[in-house]
């Protein structure tokens, strides 16, 4: 090994710093590009703790072996992403190599290779998850990294592992208010930086355009929040929180599905508000598609979003919906919305040929038992709530054709099973009907009270139009457990479902819980709208409040530069201060010093001037008078009792010429 | 009184031991100066350098009181404190002084008495008094402890914790003469013979004034800046099992002026304290890796910036 290899401790710290770095991924990885970078990183300790052999010059099989599992890695990659670019081939990519290039790490050029990968590793990071842990962790990551590199430029061990440590995160410390400012004054620019890959928005959870039997109960088992809600002022009643998402006309019998979206153009629906108004910011997560929930129907359009409404009523954003994002609306507790035009009349009668025959047959005896179609409304409803059927969130398998198999067979069902079934009757009996899919009730966080609608209050109802009154909302799942719409899902579901307290019926414990998960909820919303959501608007709006009138990026820049300097200035002052104030005597010393370097000759670290002025003079005897005559002064000046006076060594010193012995 | 007033005092002193001590002119000067700071000495060295000599003619030149303790590994506290003994005729426990009761006592092979012996010694020095059955009998003024120890690895010896170590102010090494200071060794008096001649040159007044003189020994804000720079380095760099004490940094600072007054000096230079300096730390003072502890102290000097 020569003098400049990074010792084993320097490389352990390394690995340490990767592995942490890299475990995130390992969540979302294929197993194998995990193994393939722990086996790597086995391979180089096993050389640390028992020697075993590295490929290198002197093994060049060994090489052969790294090579070969590097080649072997990327085909495997081509195979299961069908490319070596984008978001996650890149970074599994980027893991595999990475492990290879700690095991090849002989010089120190390797090691800073290896570093400073491991710094964008960190980066990387950020692609998939921008939450608090992995922020958190990733600031570890960067102290480790940063220590190694501290480490690698102390060759004589000098200083400790702890001091390592203390001395990289002093240094990150030093940096964080460079960091904020960055962070705070930086322009931003609308829109991502870059464009991410077009996988980097894969495996999103939430509202789908079409509804099958049985797929909505798979988001119930999801707590992965879909949006939060802020009201200003009251909020409306449990029962009256549906979030209105895709609405569902056409049906093969078992799918539902949205209207084509070309023949529809974006129309405002003809809608009549009255009522008390109830504001609100929504915060939605990302969900891939084009959906803005809101409030049954908002007034106006957002203002922040480029959005539209469908002539179905639903609030649709041009763009799909890939970061979190945020829009104010406002919606109005009673409205009316008017009749539809005549093709949508027929897309909302219109059923699948042969399909249903005992669910048609009965509606349509009971229509003409009674053929108003309020009554028959009222009548379905009773026969939901009076008869043995029951709200399961596991309902049996349903044979057959599943409507009629539903309503006359299992009975057992969930929100989309009785949207659907009271739909079919709906439209059997002649009366225009459609399903509305969206989230209803959330829970208020009494921390912030923020409202947290989750993927578990999906939920899907009816709409029926009726000739005097418009379309109108009816719940049947309401009419079958009350509890669904009054309380939440929440509520309904055993407790032990909610919480890691599976054994416990402990109400504290799960008090607790909930109190942990409330405000938790609110650090991470308050981390959504302030340090994620901080783009050229909140930006702007920040800065303005501060009193930059018109914040544009050329005055954030000049902004930006003249108080990075002035941090800059304000630390490099306070280290230097720290340090020592300039002594004039001490200057004054230096200069003399700067004579003689001229002779190769300079105080060591820990020559005192005595020892120096000694060897000074033998090596420039002809000066000996003036080089002791000059100590003597600076040492009576710097460490004597009674001050000699400083113009003395002042001339002394300006008068010492030195020049080479002849 | 200025510096140069002491001079001769100092000189007549120093010329005195060596006239005994032949060869160790920097041994003698550094026990000079750890008995003018008012620290006690430990002398770590082969039997048969001259600990004992040197020790016994501190004591003559000085005119101190001498006591010599030899310690043993069936030594007892008593033996070196005192007892109280019953006495028939006033009925009465009267006290009967040990030989600690003196103004320099010679604790030879320290390391072979148990460590309960050598504690009874080591809370004398500290506390500068005996306290036994409840009765607190103060010790003579000055008070000198010269201890010798042989090489902790020698066989029978029971080597004395850290925080034992750290009540010496000083430990230092004689070391084997050079070859003519041998010479004249071998070829000259008796040093028995010598030693009895020996007149004192001081008084115990001009001591005391002698160690009051190293009070009022300039210190400047700068040395103390030197100083403090060498106690953070042991503290921070990680190469020692644990940085010096501030206990140690007084040490440090008050056998400096010591040596800067027997230098003639009013003021510490740079140069005094690393002349204390490895007597001073050395004991004190435990390097984490094993190699290169021979020369840890030059090390350490060559690292830390003088202010």
């Amino acid at each position: 090994m020569n003098k400049t290899s990074p010792s084993p401790t320097a490389i352990l710290w390394l690995m340490l710093g990767l592995t942490l770095g890299t475990a995130p991924h390992f969540l979302h990885q294929p197993i194998w590009v995990s193994l393939v970078f722990l086996i790597a990183l086995a391979w180089r300790c096993m050389n640390i703790y028992y020697g075993w052999p590295l490929p290198g010059k002197k093994h060049l099989l060994l090489r052969f072996v790294q090579l070969g599992i590097a080649g072997i890695a990327i085909l495997a990659l081509m195979f299961s992403y069908g490319t070596t670019i984008g978001r996650d081939a890149g970074v599994a990519m980027l893991t595999m190599m990475l492990g290879l290039k700690v095991v090849e790490i002989q010089s120190q050029r390797d090691f800073y290779v290896a570093t400073f990968l491991g710094y964008f590793v960190v980066i990387t990071n950020f692609f998939f998850s921008q939450s608090i842990p992995i922020v958190l962790l990733m600031f570890v990551v960067v102290t480790i990294m940063t220590a190694c590199l501290i480490s690698l430029n102390d060759p004589k061990h000098q200083l400790n592992e702890r001091s390592v440590l203390k001395l990289s995160s002093q240094m990150l410390m030093q940096a964080i208010p460079v960091m904020l400012l960055l962070f705070v004054l930086f322009p931003r620019i609308a829109g991502p930086l870059w464009g991410l890959p077009q996988d980097a928005h894969t495996g999103t959870t939430g509202m789908d355009d079409t509804m099958t039997l049985g797929k909505i109960s798979n988001l119930i088992q999801s707590d992965e929040i879909a949006f939060r809600v802020k009201f200003d002022g009251d909020l409306p009643p449990p029962s009256q929180r549906y979030w209105r998402g895709p609405v569902l006309w056409q049906t093969d019998g078992t799918t539902w599905k949205e209207l084509d979206r070309n023949s529809q153009s974006p129309i405002t629906p003809d809608i009549d508000f009255s009522g008390g108004e109830y504001s609100y910011e929504v915060t939605i997560e990302p969900h891939n598609d084009h959906w803005l929930f809101a409030l049954d129907f908002p007034n106006r359009l957002p203002t922040n979003v480029n959005a539209h409404f469908t002539s179905d009523g639903q609030l649709r954003s041009n763009d799909a919906i890939k970061q979190r994002q945020q829009y104010q609306l406002s919606s109005q507790t009673n409205f009316q919305f008017n009749a539809p035009n005549e093709p949508l009349i027929k897309e909302a009668l219109a059923l699948p040929k042969d399909k249903h025959p005992q669910t048609i047959q009965l509606a349509q005896e009971w229509f003409l038992q009674d053929p108003n179609p309020q009554r028959y409304i009222q009548r379905v409803l009773q026969h939901f709530n009076q008869k043995s059927y029951y709200y399961s969130l596991t309902p049996p398998l349903l044979i057959g054709d599943s409507i009629d198999a539903f309503l006359f067979e299992t009975r057992r069902g969930f929100c989309e099973h009785y949207a659907a079934s009271f739909t079919v009757l709906m439209r059997a009996a002649g009366i225009p009907a459609r399903v509305v899919t969206g989230y209803q009730g959330g829970e208020i966080n009494p921390v912030n009270d923020f409202l947290v609608v989750r993927q578990r209050d999906a939920h899907a109802w009816t709409e029926v139009w009726l000739e005097d009154e418009g379309w109108l909302r009816v719940d049947p799942t309401a009419a079958v457990s009350s509890d669904r719409i009054e309380l939440g899902i929440g509520d309904i579901m055993p407790a032990g479902m909610r919480s890691p307290f599976f054994i416990t019926n402990s109400r504290q414990l799960i008090s607790l819980w909930q109190n942990i998960n409330n405000n938790w909820d609110a650090v991470n919303n308050a981390w959504n709208l302030w340090v994620l959501a901080y783009g050229p608007e909140l930006q702007k709006n920040f800065l303005s409040s501060l009193g930059m009138k018109n914040p544009d990026w050329q005055k954030m820049a000049i902004w930006l530069a003249i108080s990075i300097s002035t941090v800059l200035l304000i630390l490099s002052f306070t280290l230097l201060y720290q340090r020592k104030h300039p002594d004039p005597v001490v200057q004054l010393y230096r200069t003399f010093c700067l004579k003689l370097a001229r002779f190769d000759l300079q105080p060591n670290t820990g020559e005192g001037p005595k020892d120096f002025a000694h060897r000074a003079t033998s090596t420039l005897p002809h000066h000996k008078n003036d080089i002791n005559t000059i100590t003597q002064l600076y040492i009576d000046l710097h460490y004597g009792k009674q001050s000699a006076a400083l113009t003395d060594l002042q001339t002394a010193i300006k008068l010492f010429q030195p020049q080479k012995a002849i | 009184m200025t510096v140069s007033s002491f001079s001769a005092d100092v000189r007549s002193i120093l010329d005195a031991v060596n006239s005994i001590i032949i060869g160790k002119r920097q041994v003698t000067k550094l026990a000079l100066t750890c008995l003018l700071a008012k620290g006690h000495l430990l002398i770590e060295d082969l039997p048969g350098v001259g600990k004992t000599t040197l020790a016994h003619t501190l004591a003559s030149t000085l005119g101190l009181g001498f006591q010599r303790i030899q310690f043993t590994s069936d030594m007892l506290p008593a033996d070196i404190l005192g007892v109280s003994v019953f006495d028939r005729d006033t009925s009465q426990f009267t006290f009967h002084p040990g030989p600690v009761f003196t103004q320099l006592i010679l604790a030879d092979e320290i390391n072979r008495a148990t460590p309960r012996t050598q504690s009874a010694l080591l809370e004398a020095m500290e506390e500068q008094q005996v306290s036994i059955e409840g009765q607190t009998h103060p010790l003579p003024e000055p008070f000198f402890v010269i201890a010798t120890q042989n090489p902790s690895h020698q066989i029978g010896t029971f080597p004395l914790p850290e925080s034992q170590l750290d009540r010496f102010l000083m430990r230092i090494e004689i070391g084997y003469p050079d070859a003519e200071a041998e010479r004249t060794l071998l070829l000259g008096d008796d040093r028995r013979q010598l030693l009895q001649d020996l007149q004192a040159v001081t008084s115990i007044d001009q001591l005391i004034n002698l160690q009051q003189a190293v009070n009022d020994i300039h210190v400047a804000p700068a040395l103390v800046d030197y100083v403090q720079n060498l106690l953070a380095y042991t503290r921070d760099s990680g190469l020692y099992h644990f940085g010096l004490s501030p206990r140690a940094g007084l040490a440090l600072l008050r056998a400096a002026k010591a040596w800067a007054l027997i230098d003639q000096r009013d003021h510490v230079d740079p140069e005094d304290v690393q002349a204390v300096f490895p007597s001073v730390v050395k004991h004190r003072l435990q390097p984490v890796s094993e190699q290169g502890s021979v020369d840890f102290i030059a090390d350490l000097l060559a690292q830390v910036t003088i202010a």
